[in-house]
Formats: structure tokens, C-alpha cells, sequence
């Protein structure tokens, strides 16, 4: 299984557009208001240095994912217990992405079928592009439908053109201040980064030293997307009211209406956004199984679909509430993020280069 | 063998997750074109709905449709919105459908009674829409308004969303009304329809909303106020004015188009001052006067004149709002926040109470670049 450099571009692209544009822009806006386009910003310089930890971590570590290096470098049994958080975390996410389109699609489309029809189908969608080809398949796949989610935002953009009012956005800076900003930036930082896919992904690459000029590509391209769209649907709603919404962009392209003719488009982003998150679930549960495969030291990661598909499923289904979800999140920014995204990368990262530093001397 | 199974397998598949357990044929749908909201007499919530009657709908063709309805209006009273919807339902064998409904109209005696509770329901369900228009029916409930046949179009919705562009005024939208009472420095100013006396309806200028208090409107503004408080809110496109000029012995009418406006707010020892700037081209259609507008002199008299003229008129109504209604409908307010926003934060807190003391001064430009195809009066 390889995967190009362009390949891992569309992958960030594809897994994180639809994932922060779908929930986190209207908590964004929540915070800072009519600015939350400069917290889009600033969530992306700090998502710098974040992506670079993880990618250059993998890199140190050639051909090996991160289950793999940290039993080299720690040993057997701490290598293991070490990424164990990272693991978990890796099941968690996609059951609550899973769970969150359900309830939208629910929601918006389907409101006579049952969630778990609608997640049951995602999930065997899921299955088939994970165990058909693995990360080559994904990859392929995001480079698919990447740029055509690009495409269609920008589309959606161009339209919702006549509903803008830039009034919306003054006074710019002075009613929120840098803290706030900074605030508001948090959530977006974590996952312009990805949840720690790096980690994983490089080691499939065909040419590693690429990694990093790629990833950095993915989250620009990324963090571009989002601040456009978040300058969107301030200029379309203002702050007031895009804060009172709860899928703020989506309803911002109910909105266009050009000559009375062209209306009704929003199902152009159902579709983008099914396309997303069907990437989004293969991506996780296929780093899910591959580690998880690592972990136990079974030769087969396939086999280990059959548990993880299972697990994620009923994962999402337990979840009782949207008010879990709110809290996962807040528990994602301040500590699954800080401890595997951050804490344990560093870790390994440090021993890894005081290692290397001790071998040459 | 093997992948022929697979292909039926997706075929199979395909059939089961369509999704048709959720299609709605459009015959099983009654769309809505418009929808009410109204208080009865004894206090009861109302929602009516403009429900189109698809049958009478032909292509054009000759088929003896021409007698038939084309729409009904149906309308039930509820505990709240929502149990309204409800009962509205339970009248019609089609389910309601709101994906077209361009026009939201409101009550005079719910809005005078407030509708800050009102307001949720409408944005909360899915298919509510972000496009409709808002309107408040003066002297009359949405109902009213409804059951007229129109002469234009086949729905009064279809008129009444032509309505405002015809007045020159930019259509006011009900998320934009929503957005105005989330506001901080602005207050909601709602396009009004009235029945006249030949029962169709007729535009009646606008209503003034006090949002701090359960969204409650307090008063009216006739056609002309309304064309001078859009001006301020950048929501006009076209005017007509008229001005007595003595000198000339006669009156003089233009129409304004690319209208401008910029509103500066200046400190002075800390208190603040609005200075209102308005400006518009425009082209003279009506001249009874003795004055020829082709010479400099002239024109320039007549300039003058009507700039003095709408300076006062303008400034009329803003001191009549401050003193009579103290709702900030210029969103002087916001400009403030805009462009002071540091002395915003304190100044928020009892705005209605500063807005009705602030110090505005106006200022009129207009220029007629287009002097029309006579230069004196044709018959003097």
C-alpha cells in the first residue's frame, strides 16, 4: 500500500473541510463573533507547528506507523501502553462523526428513517472502500472528490455573492480583542491539523522527505476554505444570527435565490458532505484497524475491519444525545488533543532525537 | 459467478436504499405560498396559509380553467405556532409543504401584543426558509391579505414580493427582521400592507418595532417617512420628490436613483454627534415652474431648494422617532458600534434612553444630471 504525495494533500483536504465546516464553524462564530474569520486564521498559524510535530515525528521514522516506531523505541510492552490513548481516540472520532451525520442527514432529508439506518449505511460504504484497497483506495478516492468539494464551495460562494453585506463584519478587531480571538481559534487549530493522521499516514507514503511540504499544503488549502466560508456566512447572516444557527453555512446557501430561479442548491452540500464523511469514517477506521492490527501484532489488518466497523457502530448508536457531543468536543480541544495530539508526539519525538543524538556521539 | 453475485447484490442494495419511505409526490404536498400569523379577537394565536391549488394551475391552455380557483386560504388557531401548524394541517389531505412560501405576514393586534415568541418556531424547523418576505398587515389580519384575488399574478404573494422593488425600496427580508432584533444598535422597521377600500390591498409604509420589549410595535411611518429612513439604512433604490419653488412660481418633481448615503459619528466632550449625508442623481420629470434648469443659475436654485426642503423634512422625522418612539430604526446605534467601539460597550446598555437625546444633524446633495427632454415649462 503507497500513497503519492498529491494523494495525502487531497486525504487532509477531504477529511477536515467537511469536518470543520460542518460543526465547528457556528461554535467559532459563538465565540468571537464577527470575527471569527481571523480566528479561522489564527486557528490555522497555529495548526503550523502542530502538523509539523507529527509529520516530522513520522518522518524521523521511516516505513513504520506509530504503533510500530513506539514499540522501537520504547520497548514492547511501553511502547504499547503509550499509544493506547491515541488508539482509543482513533475509535471514538469516527463513531462521533458517524453519529453527527446521522442526526443532520436525519434532520434536514430523511426525518421518517432511522438514525441507525442511515449510519448503517455509511458504515458499510465504509467497509467496503477500507477492506477493498486500504489507504490506497482512500487516498484515490480523496483525490476524487477533493477537488470537487473545493469546487462546489466555491461555487456556492460566487452565488451567495448578492447576499453579502460587509457592514456585517465591522467593527473588526475592538469588540472581541485578541484573547477572545485566540479563544475562538482552539477549536479550529486542533483540527486544521487532523486528529494525528500523520502519524499513520506518512509511513504509507512513497516519498516521505515530501511529507511535510505536502501536509502543509493540505492545511493551507484547508484553512483557506475556512476562513472564506466563515467570512461567508458572517457576511450573509452577521454574527447575531449565525451564532443562533445551528448548521450556520448550510443554512447561508438556503439562502441563495438568483432571479427567483436558482434556489433550493443546499443539497449540493449534502452531497460534498456525504462525500467527506465517507472519507473521513474509511480514513479512521482504516488507521483504527492498521494500528489496532499493530498493536495486537496480527499479519492481517483486514481481519481487524470486522471488529472495528462493530465497535464504531455501536459506539455511535450509544451516544445518547446532542449534549454528548457538545461535551466530546470540549473534552477533544482541551484533552484528548493536548495529550495525543500534542503530549505524546513530543514525547516520542524527544526521545527519538536524544537517541539519535547519543548513537553519534 | 462470483461477480455477477456481487452485482446483484449492489443492484439489491440499491433498491432498498433509496430512500422512497421518505419521497413525497408533489400531489401528495400542498404548497404554500404564504403564511400568517395573527391574533384573534379573544387572544387566540392564528396562522393562515396561502395553499395553492395545483388543479387550477393549467399550462395555458384552453381547458375552461379560467373560472377555477387557484388557490385557498386555510387558517386555525392554536396554544402556540407550532399547535397552530397543526390544526392548519388537520384541514388539509396534503401535507404542508413551506418550500416555496415567499411572503411571512404579520397581524396588527400580534404584533402590537408582541411576537418575540413567535419568531423561534420559524427559523427552528429545517424547512423554513431563509428567502421569504416579511410584511405587517395594518388594520387586519394575514388572512385578509390573502383571500385577495390579485390582477397581475395569480397568487397576491407573487405581487406582494414585487411590491417593494416597485416602491424602490431593497426587499425586506424576515431573516433580515430577525437579524435586526438580535441587533445590538438597531431596531426592526417592517414593510406595511393594508386593505383599501376596494379591497385589495395597498402599501402603507412601515411599522416601527420595539425588540427590547417582546418585539412590540409601537407605531407606524407612512410611505414618504419610510422612503427617508431607508435612505439613512441603505435600503433605497429610487425616490421621487417634489418641492414647491416660489421663486419660480411653481413646483418641481425628480426622481433619484444611485442614492448614497454615509453617516459619521464625531465625539464631542464624550458625548456623540451624528452627521447624516445623503446624496442622489437623479432626473426631472415634472416642471411647472418659470425656471429653466438647462441654465446654471437656475438649476442650481432648484437644487437648492429641494436639498433645503428634504433637510428639513428629514430631520423632521428623525426628531419625531427620538422624541415619540425612541426606537433607534436608523441603526445609529450600530454605527456607533462601528465606529467607536470601545465607548459602545458602555454606551449599549441605556441606548434607547442616549438615542432619543442624540444630536443629528442632515445634510442633503442632490444633483439632476438627467434634466429630461424639456428645458422650460412647456406651457408656462
Amino acid at each position: 500500500m503507497k500513497l503519492s504525495g498529491i494523494q495525502v494533500v487531497w486525504i487532509i483536504v477531504t477529511t477536515v473541510i467537511i469536518a470543520i465546516i460542518g460543526l465547528k464553524i457556528t461554535p467559532v462564530i459563538q465565540i468571537a463573533k464577527q470575527d471569527a474569520w481571523l480566528s479561522m486564521l489564527v486557528g490555522g498559524v497555529v495548526s503550523v507547528p502542530l502538523t509539523l510535530l507529527v509529520a516530522h515525528l513520522s518522518i524521523l521514522h521511516p516505513n513504520q506507523t506509530f504503533t510500530q516506531f513506539s514499540q522501537t523505541l520504547l520497548g514492547k510492552w511501553l511502547g504499547r501502553i503509550i499509544v493506547l490513548p491515541n488508539l482509543i481516540a482513533w475509535y471514538i472520532l469516527p463513531a462521533i462523526v458517524l453519529r453527527s451525520f446521522g442526526d443532520f442527514i436525519h434532520l434536514i432529508i430523511l426525518d421518517q428513517t432511522p438514525i441507525w439506518i442511515i449510519m448503517l449505511l455509511l458504515i458499510v460504504v465504509m467497509t467496503y472502500l477500507t477492506y477493498s484497497s486500504g489507504i490506497t483506495g482512500i487516498g484515490r478516492f480523496c483525490v476524487l472528490v477533493g477537488p470537487i468539494i473545493i469546487f462546489t464551495l466555491l461555487v456556492s460562494f460566487l452565488l451567495n455573492i448578492r447576499n453579502t453585506e460587509w457592514h456585517h463584519l465591522l467593527p473588526i478587531y475592538s469588540d472581541t480583542g485578541w484573547a477572545t480571538i485566540l479563544k475562538g481559534s482552539l477549536s479550529p487549530a486542533v483540527w486544521f491539523a487532523g486528529p494525528f493522521i500523520l502519524l499513520v499516514i506518512v509511513s504509507f507514503m512513497e516519498n516521505p522527505k515530501k511529507a511535510i511540504s505536502k501536509s502543509m499544503l493540505g492545511v493551507g488549502i484547508t484553512v483557506f476554505m475556512l476562513f472564506t466560508s466563515t467570512l461567508m456566512v458572517l457576511l450573509v447572516f452577521g454574527p447575531d444570527l449565525a451564532a443562533k444557527l445551528r448548521f450556520s453555512f448550510f443554512v447561508s446557501i438556503k439562502t441563495i435565490d438568483i432571479l427567483d430561479f436558482i434556489q433550493n442548491i443546499d443539497i449540493s452540500i449534502v452531497f460534498i458532505w456525504i462525500f467527506g464523511v465517507t472519507a473521513q469514517l474509511s480514513l479512521y477506521s482504516f488507521i483504527a484497524s492498521y494500528e489496532t492490527a499493530q498493536w495486537l501484532k496480527v499479519k492481517d489488518w483486514r481481519k481487524i475491519i470486522w471488529f472495528s466497523a462493530p465497535v464504531i457502530f455501536i459506539i455511535a448508536i450509544s451516544i445518547p444525545n446532542e449534549t454528548t457531543i457538545t461535551l466530546f468536543d470540549k473534552f477533544w480541544t482541551s484533552v484528548v488533543f493536548p495529550i495525543c495530539g500534542i503530549g505524546i508526539p513530543f514525547l516520542l519525538w524527544t526521545i527519538t532525537v536524544i537517541k539519535r543524538k547519543s548513537v553519534k556521539l | 459467478m462470483k461477480r455477477v453475485a456481487n452485482l446483484c447484490f449492489a443492484l439489491l442494495l440499491l433498491t432498498v436504499t433509496t430512500g422512497c419511505w421518505n419521497l413525497k409526490e408533489p400531489n401528495q404536498l400542498s404548497f404554500v405560498k404564504g403564511a400568517g400569523l395573527g391574533l384573534t379577537e379573544d387572544g387566540k394565536l392564528e396562522v393562515s396559509y396561502l395553499v395553492v391549488l395545483p388543479a387550477a394551475l393549467g399550462g395555458g391552455q384552453i381547458s375552461g380553467g379560467e373560472n377555477m380557483e387557484t388557490f385557498r386560504v386555510m387558517s386555525a388557531t392554536g396554544k402556540n405556532v407550532s399547535d397552530a401548524m397543526v390544526n392548519v394541517q388537520s384541514k388539509l389531505s396534503r401535507k404542508v409543504f413551506s418550500g416555496h412560501r415567499d411572503i411571512f405576514l404579520v397581524g396588527q393586534r400580534l404584533a402590537e401584543h408582541g411576537m418575540g415568541e413567535t419568531i423561534d418556531p420559524f427559523l427552528r424547523i429545517p424547512k423554513s426558509v431563509m428567502r421569504s418576505m416579511i410584511y405587517v398587515v395594518k388594520n387586519g389580519q394575514p388572512k385578509d391579505i390573502f383571500s385577495i384575488v390579485p390582477f397581475f399574478d395569480q397568487f397576491i404573494t407573487t405581487s406582494l414580493s414585487d411590491e417593494q422593488k416597485a416602491m424602490g425600496l431593497k426587499p425586506y427580508l424576515a431573516r433580515k427582521f430577525v437579524e435586526d432584533v438580535l441587533s445590538e444598535g438597531k431596531q426592526p422597521l417592517v414593510p406595511v400592507v393594508g386593505l383599501n377600500p376596494s379591497e385589495h390591498y395597498s402599501y402603507a409604509g412601515s411599522a416601527i418595532f420595539n425588540k427590547d420589549e417582546d418585539v412590540k410595535l409601537v407605531g407606524f411611518l407612512n410611505k414618504k417617512e419610510t422612503s427617508y429612513a431607508r435612505w439613512i439604512t441603505g435600503g433605497l433604490t429610487r425616490i421621487t420628490l417634489t418641492s414647491h419653488v416660489p421663486k419660480g412660481d411653481g413646483s418641481i418633481s425628480v426622481t433619484l436613483d444611485s442614492l448614497d448615503q454615509n453617516i459619521r459619528v464625531k465625539k464631542i466632550h464624550e458625548q456623540m454627534q451624528i452627521a447624516v449625508h445623503l446624496t442622489g442623481k437623479g432626473t426631472i420629470i415634472e416642471n411647472t415652474t418659470k425656471l429653466d434648469p438647462t441654465k446654471q443659475k437656475d438649476l442650481q436654485l432648484i437644487q437648492e431648494k429641494l436639498n433645503q426642503k428634504n433637510q428639513k423634512l428629514i430631520l423632521e422625522l428623525i426628531k419625531n422617532v427620538q422624541e415619540e418612539y425612541k426606537m433607534d430604526i436608523f441603526g445609529f446605534g450600530e454605527q456607533v458600534h462601528q465606529q467607536y467601539p470601545h465607548q459602545w460597550k458602555t454606551l449599549k446598555q441605556n441606548w434607547p434612553e442616549l438615542f432619543s437625546q442624540l444630536d443629528v444633524s442632515v445634510k442633503v446633495d442632490l444633483q439632476f444630471t438627467n434634466l429630461g427632454q424639456t428645458n422650460t415649462s412647456i406651457y408656462p
